[in-house]
């Protein structure tokens, strides 16, 4: 539960961080997704949980609709969906060192970028959005994967140093798929 | 296969939790005017965690707004501050080849209004001696010009005389050197004495106490001596001391500065005398505008 919350707050404070960095440095396009790392975070380390961690790539979701001023529901869906694909994953892959974090990181946001245009596809026309528009906005996804590719190592590693500080890393040790270190 | 209760209600969880944005999702695509209770009850719960997104957002932006802002000014800052060094510096070369160039100036001019013959030499160190005060300076080209005895003068007046010589370079005297001895007059009324180096910036001299001599008056090289040409200001009277007898010792002050001097005149000749069949009253050529430069 405390780590839900964890997740939620500094997830939260994430957001608001880009989007103050953002709103200073004039940047538009090259903004990384830290909710997707975050929801990648929570799927591949710690909530084994599909719930919990469905409930908490939910909220983030909700609160990036607000924060992006999106059709409210439309990040929440594209989060619960991408956290249950990389749920899925995480049986199946285990994540190690930068590398593989930041990869996590560019298949996450692609993830969710699918899913949000998707979800606007279907949702076109009650919301009045141009279907060319958003194959544009595809196109776009490249500068939000790579930033996001920059930025997810170093968020990973917050989590995991702030779950280690306060000892909420209920890992098994011998869960090698898990391993953060 | 046997499916648990866990299984079950995590599944309905599932669902449940998915089906929140779709309803949520339902409530945006509506008209506003055609909602619902139910959708209108999702905006209102929406609605303040909206204003706390948009809160917590705008306090950052304003956080990094000002650490970007004031990066910015303390970069203008030491950018202004290394512009104003340089300005500083470069005032102050300024300053210093004003100096220079008022100094070379004057020994032009005074190259022009002094009639002996004379060789410009500068300075280029002083000697360190509690007992003598003297100064080195160099002749450019006056190797074996130089001679023991010959007087030194800056546009100021009287700086010494030449002590010793080594090629260009020679030790000069200065009048206030224990050992210098000049003859000088009072210049409003010829009083004659012989002016004595007394201290680091002060000379003595006695004169008869039939003159009426001042403080303020100044004093002058006489030529008796035939050392140094005639009526070259020498220093300034001080302070006169009545010394018993018929005579009164004058206190002078040299009027060149010696820590201030750069370029002097090493006196190699008198003037020639004057040329009795010089046509009188001559007159002068015009300047056609040009004025000495002071």
């Amino acid at each position: 539960m405390l780590r839900g919350f964890t997740y939620l707050i500094v997830g939260w404070l994430l957001i608001a961080v880009t989007g103050g960095i953002a709103d200073v440095l004039g940047l538009s396009i090259v903004l990384p997704a830290t909710s997707a790392v975050v929801i990648a975070h929570a799927a591949f380390t710690g909530e084994r949980s599909v719930v919990a961690g469905l409930a908490l790539a939910v909220s983030l979701g909700y609160i990036e609709d607000l924060h992006q001023g999106a059709p409210v529901g439309t990040l929440s869906l594209a989060a619960a969906v991408t956290f249950l694909i990389l749920h899925w994953a995480a049986g199946r892959f285990a994540v190690r060192g930068w590398a593989m974090r930041g990869l996590v990181g560019v298949v996450a946001v692609i993830l969710l970028d699918l899913a949000t245009v998707a979800v606007l596809f279907v949702m076109a026309d009650k919301f009045g959005v141009r279907k060319p528009a958003l194959l544009s906005m595809l196109l776009e996804m490249r500068w939000h994967a790579i930033a996001t590719a920059l930025v997810a190592p170093p968020v990973w590693a917050l989590f995991d140093r702030a779950f280690m500080w306060f000892r909420l890393d209920a890992r098994p040790h011998s869960d090698l798929h898990l391993d953060i270190r | 296969m046997a499916v648990s209760f866990r299984s079950v209600a995590n599944g309905i969880l599932v669902v449940v939790l998915l089906g929140i944005p779709v309803l949520l999702l339902r409530a945006s695509a509506k008209d506003p005017h055609e909602m619902g209770a139910f959708d209108r009850a999702i905006r209102r719960i929406g609605a303040p965690l909206e204003a706390a997104v948009s809160y917590s957002t705008g306090m950052l932006g304003g956080f990094f707004e000002r650490w970007v802002l004031q990066a910015r000014l303390q970069d203008a800052n030491e950018e202004l501050a290394a512009e104003n060094r340089e300005l500083r510096q470069r005032m102050r070369d300024l300053v210093q080849l004003e100096e220079d160039n008022t100094e070379l100036r004057r020994a032009l001019q005074m190259r022009d209004r002094v009639p002996e013959d004379m060789i410009p030499a500068e300075r280029v160190g002083v000697d360190q001696s509690p007992f003598f005060r003297v100064v080195n300076i160099r002749i450019d080209r006056g190797r074996g010009i130089s001679q023991p005895g010959m007087a030194v003068l800056a546009a100021d007046g009287v700086v010494g005389r030449v002590d010793k010589t080594f090629d260009d370079y020679s030790d000069v005297m200065l009048v206030t050197d224990a050992r210098s001895k000049i003859a000088v007059e009072v210049a409003r009324n010829h009083a004659q004495g012989i002016l004595l180096g007394h201290s680091e910036d002060a000379c003595v001299v006695d004169v008869s106490k039939d003159y009426d001599v001042q403080v303020g008056d100044v004093v002058q090289t006489s030529g008796v001596d035939e050392l140094f040409p005639k009526g070259h200001p020498v220093g300034q009277v001080t302070d006169i001391e009545l010394l018993v007898g018929d005579q009164q010792r004058l206190h002078v002050r040299p009027t060149v500065r010696f820590d201030r001097l750069d370029v002097m005149w090493l006196v190699l000749a008198a003037a020639p005398e004057a040329d009795p069949r010089a046509e009188v009253g001559a007159s002068l050529a015009q300047a056609r505008g040009l004025v000495p430069v002071r």
